[in-house]
């Protein structure tokens, strides 16, 4: 009860923020790039709230509780993004003075279908990375409050369609630089308070030693809605509807559904997928070996998300909505401190998570890990209390990087795909857009409710990598690319990501993000081989054909120092 | 602004560009490529060092501040005031690089 107030009120925060952010949403400057007179503190806000996805709030704690401390380098890698982002990209491409990034590519290099080309990228990211986002909140609603699936898709959809078409980047500035602050304190409270509740982190020895999860005091009891294929790692006997099942060490069981008891101290049985690991093997954020914490699979990771930030279309246009290139530079530095705050936490959660809430393993939804601990850990009013606090925060982290993407796909739409004539044609189009791409993914979002669909944040993550990212950076400091190079670079390494993830779902249907092998991790996390690919492309083909001649205009506004015209160069 | 902007200036501006200008430009250019390649480097040598050393050190594991692994402390906080660190430094190198543009051009304005 608590937390669907909660989430109502976070629901209807947007939409009030929203509705106040409308009365200055007249132009198309504000629909698309909010005038370019975002304040940098405020900028950092909307750029971390939009950053501080479902993923990052949910996935990592998740990810951390079933695979180990190996989990650990995601957020690090999320943030170095922006390092890169602020070394290479933000002010440059701030001073081009474009709306989005087709505008870029078609400025650097010329010719209308580079794009085209770019914009049909920018919207299959943006439509890849908005199903997971409807699909989560749907889940997550249906979790914390037991209303039925569609209900939070459609709730959370239609917020942000009914914000970005009334307000455009404008409107959701404000919106989402307010929904940091509510993800922050909705990840950073709970994990404190129930540290203090807990006395420091409980039973040691499970978390790092040699035990293996267990059931906690009283038991373990799981609603197994469906028959549960599981692996014992240790002989046990547990129960089923009151039938006792006994089972070998290392012995693969289906468990019939219905309720499920592992007795108090019984090592718990784990699902398909999730590896049986003891504290000291759970702890470690390297290992020699094959998995997660490979060393290849870790640097790998760290590199894709280095590069692959800068290539989140969702992410550049927020860019744009700076008043200079120094400002994007002061916003992006800021944006490093505010996630740095934010990613502390997660860990909290999976640790925390191993010990009070081991059924999740039996289950495998582990991603649930942080909105069952806070009543786990503390039942009682506080503990509710704080599960409705983390619920709303994570409502709130699906709206806001669904809006950032919805905007992003409705920029592209009226000002790249489908040009509106005058001023009012495009804006009509571009709220006409907003709502479209609201309504696909909407749709996608119902269809695939039963389907396991992180394999789309993957491969979105993966198409930016190894498109975007290259162009950009050569784009920006290497005079010599041409239409040609940029173009086949990019085709290039379209193909050989989306190639690389239908194999792997071709190979093994299930695998989701679990890599076994290398060849496995390549198929999962392509971006190791298809983005040097697309720069090798880009370089060789560049090499080949002669650099367009606008191309000295193009570099002077990138570099050329803000508020100096050309003819400084006098 | 009621349509976009040519992200390019017009030719007639631009061809009041000298080379002497475009040169200093392409200085700038450089100096801020260099910069920012430093940077990456000392990123890349200080993140890069750590899944390495963590691996060719498994005692780590042995300290345990509050009861928390070593290792999963390094993964989990420093990386974090590092990257601020990283950006403060070069925010303010960068700005510097084009504080001295503008003198050598002699924009009136430089502060």
């Amino acid at each position: 009860m608590i937390a669907v107030v909660a989430i109502a009120a976070v629901t209807l925060g947007a939409l009030g923020l929203g509705a106040y952010g409308v009365r200055f949403a007249r132009t198309t400057s504000d629909l698309f790039v909010a005038s370019r007179a975002v304040s940098p503190w405020f900028n950092a806000a909307a750029i971390s709230g939009e950053y501080l996805s479902a993923a990052s709030f949910l996935g990592i704690a998740g990810l951390e509780m079933k695979l180990g401390a190996s989990a650990l380098w995601l957020p690090v890698g999320f943030t170095a993004g922006y390092l890169a982002l602020l070394l290479f990209v933000a002010a440059p491409l701030r001073r081009l003075g474009s709306y989005t990034i087709p505008d870029f590519a078609e400025a650097r290099l010329g010719g209308r279908p580079v794009r085209l080309f770019a914009a049909a990228l920018v919207l299959a990211i943006g439509g890849l990375y908005l199903v997971p986002q409807l699909k989560g909140a749907g889940l997550t609603v249906r979790e914390v409050t037991g209303a039925p699936y569609w209900a939070g898709v459609v709730a959370v959809g239609l917020v942000v369609a009914l914000n970005v078409a009334s307000g455009g980047m404008r409107g959701i500035t404000c919106v989402q630089a307010c929904q940091y602050w509510v993800k922050t304190f909705a990840i950073v409270l709970p994990a404190c308070v129930l540290l203090i509740v807990l006395g420091g982190l409980p039973e040691r020895a499970a978390l790092f030693g040699r035990e293996l999860p267990v059931a906690p005091e009283g038991g373990a009891r799981v609603e197994l809605a469906r028959p549960a294929p599981v692996t014992f790692p240790r002989a046990a006997t547990v129960t089923v509807d009151g039938a006792a099942i006994h089972a070998g060490a290392g012995e693969e069981r289906t468990l019939p559904a219905g309720e499920l008891v592992v007795p108090a101290g019984t090592t718990m049985p784990v699902a398909e997928g999730v590896p049986a690991q003891t504290g000291r093997a759970w702890s470690r954020p390297v290992a020699p070996g094959g998995g997660t914490a490979s060393p290849l699979f870790v640097y790998s990771l760290l590199v894709a998300t280095f590069l692959g930030t800068m290539g989140l279309p969702h992410i550049l246009a927020r860019f744009y909505t700076n008043p200079d290139g120094a400002a994007a530079r002061r916003t992006t530095v800021r944006v490093l401190g505010l996630l740095g705050v934010c990613y502390l936490f997660p860990a909290v959660y999976g640790l925390l998570g191993r010990v009070l809430v081991p059924e999740l393993y039996v289950t495998g939804e582990t991603d649930s890990v942080v909105l069952r601990l806070p009543e786990a850990a503390w039942p009682g009013l506080g503990g509710e209390l704080l599960g409705a606090l983390v619920a709303a925060g994570a409502v709130a982290a699906f709206m806001s990087t669904a809006s950032g993407l919805l905007v992003s796909v409705a920029g592209t739409s009226a000002h790249d795909v489908w040009p509106g004539r005058s001023v009012r044609g495009r804006v009509r189009r571009f709220r006409v857009a907003a709502v479209a791409g609201m309504a696909a993914p909407a749709a996608l979002a119902f269809l695939a409710r039963d389907v396991d669909i992180s394999v789309l944040v993957g491969w979105a993550f993966a198409l930016a990598a190894s498109t975007f990212c290259p162009l950009l950076l050569l784009g920006i400091w290497w005079t010599r690319l041409t239409l040609a190079g940029a173009a086949a670079g990019m085709v290039a390494g379209a193909a050989t990501a989306t190639g690389a993830i239908v194999a792997g779902l071709a190979a093994d249907p299930g695998a989701g993000t679990l890599a076994e092998g290398p060849v496995d991790a390549l198929l999962a996390q392509p971006a190791a081989v298809s983005v040097p690919l697309a720069f090798a492309v880009m370089l060789a083909v560049s090499r080949r054909t002669r650099p367009p001649r606008e191309m000295q205009g193009a570099m002077l506004a990138l570099h050329l120092p803000d508020g100096l015209g050309p003819s400084a160069l006098r | 602004m009621s349509r976009p902007r040519p992200p390019r200036p017009p030719r007639d501006e631009l061809a009041e560009a000298t080379p002497h200008g475009v040169l200093y430009l392409r200085r700038l250019r450089h100096a801020q490529l260099a910069l920012s390649v430093l940077a990456v480097v000392a990123f890349g040598g200080m993140l890069g060092a750590l899944p390495l050393a963590l691996l060719l050190l498994p005692g780590l594991a042995g300290v345990r501040p509050l009861g928390v692994p070593l290792p999963v402390w390094l993964v989990a906080v420093p990386p974090f005031p590092v990257f601020v660190g990283l950006g403060i430094l070069y925010e303010r190198r960068a700005r510097g690089l084009e504080r001295a543009f503008r003198e050598i051009v002699g924009d009136d304005d430089a502060a």
